[in-house]
């Protein structure tokens, strides 16, 4: 019974639930509930798949006379969890050690073009763009000369503002990792929408961080310049952003309320969502073990 | 130590001439020269050509084309969508009708 429940349960936290979770808008009211929610749906759905190829070969495995169809299953179900936990392993070594690479040679050659301003890098070009390059060390916020030029003071302040939110929570890690499951399992979970969707929850979080200190109004404004100033470039681009997000982001700025009920809704479920399965199907399956 | 890259031309220069540029500005050992230029080089930042017992340096790229290179990096690593993203933007590519919608919920904001 065990490998079943937790089969459909590793099943439910990888498909409907993520989809669910994606479709439901008002969920970008309360940013920092929502993510705590995606996180611990993500990991469940990883506990219990794991636990569901466990538990299937203890079962087998575990009896005084195994018998011919008892062993070939358990040692399906040994495979295929090691399989999942292996593509996790690998997923996660590449992404990390691309993403280094990748950064480590963006900044060798940002700290020889960029000069310092405002705390920020500066690169002389024409094009907005503003952006942080997260990792251990050498975090540097960097702004283009075409978006200073652009932007007035109050709007600059809310971009760096917000650059350095990403930076101080560490925004960088949850990506990371939801690219990791994103890259283990592309096609049959619903690890797209969960990247999408965790990518937007972060901006949010940044946005509330920089409105708190910066002020909503220059921040929106500074959105849409932005936005408006890259459009070019965006036309000749085949379009992969989520569309209206940005949209969204100007929208929340609005929204002030505090939402205490959805936050503590959210919040019971991303525990519940772990520690259920985990009191009521894992901890006896272990009893039984022993 | 760009300061020096975008000052010359196309000309190589050895470690001694780089140092004697910089020590003309502050104070500055010959040895920490010598060691960024071969960092630089092994980053493929710099070109590095033997010339007899010493190495010749030039930069592998004007300083603009540099800038340009990056700029290209960065873009393309925000139109990544679905792939994983080295860098953090500030907003991501967006249509004209998202432009139009933005404009719309900035006057909605402001009015508010």
């Amino acid at each position: 019974m065990t490998p079943l429940l937790l089969g459909a349960l590793a099943v439910l936290f990888a498909g409907p639930a993520p989809w669910v979770l994606a479709h439901w808008p008002g969920l970008r009211r309360t940013p920092r509930a929502a993510m705590l929610l995606w996180q611990s749906v993500a990991l469940a759905a990883v506990l219990a798949a794991v636990g569901a190829g466990l538990s299937l070969f203890t079962s087998h495995a575990w009896r005084e006379t195994p018998g011919a169809v008892g062993a070939l299953i358990a040692g399906v179900a040994l495979a295929v969890t090691f399989l999942v936990v292996g593509r996790l392993l690998l997923s996660g070594h590449r992404v990390g050690t691309t993403l280094r690479a990748l950064r480590r040679r963006h900044l060798a050659q940002l700290d020889l073009i960029a000069h310092t301003e405002r705390g920020a890098r500066v690169v002389e070009h024409d094009v907005p763009v503003a952006y942080c390059v997260p990792g251990m060390r050498g975090v540097r916020v960097v702004v283009s000369a075409g978006a200073l030029s652009r932007l007035g003071d109050d709007e600059v302040a809310a971009v760096l503002a917000h650059e350095h939110a990403h930076l101080r929570a560490r925004h960088d890690l949850v990506l990371e990792a939801f690219s990791v499951l994103h890259r283990a399992f592309p096609a049959w979970v619903a690890s797209r929408a969960a990247l999408g969707e965790v990518q937007v929850l972060v901006e949010v979080l940044a946005d509330r961080a920089a409105a708190r200190s910066a002020g909503s109004l220059p921040l929106a404004r500074a959105l849409v310049a932005m936005a408006s100033g890259r459009a070019p470039q965006a036309a000749l681009a085949v379009s992969t952003a989520s569309s209206g997000a940005l949209v969204d982001r100007v929208q929340l700025l609005k929204d002030r309320e505090p939402r205490r009920a959805q936050t503590v809704g959210l919040l019971v479920a991303a525990a519940a969502v772990l520690a259920l399965p985990t009191a009521f199907v894992v901890l006896p399956w272990l009893g039984s073990l022993t | 130590m760009d300061v020096l890259w975008s000052a010359e031309g196309d000309a190589m220069l050895t470690v001694r001439e780089v140092h004697g540029e910089l020590a003309a500005q502050r104070d500055i050992a010959y040895t920490t020269v010598m060691t960024v230029m071969d960092r630089l080089a092994k980053k493929a930042l710099v070109e590095q050509e033997k010339d007899g017992r010493a190495y010749r340096y030039r930069a592998r790229a004007s300083r603009g084309a540099m800038t340009a290179e990056l700029m290209r990096d960065t873009l393309s690593d925000f139109g990544s969508g679905s792939r994983e993203s080295a860098l953090v933007a500030f907003v991501e590519e967006a249509s004209s009708e998202d432009i139009a919608a933005l404009k719309q919920a900035l006057a909605e904001l402001s009015d508010s």
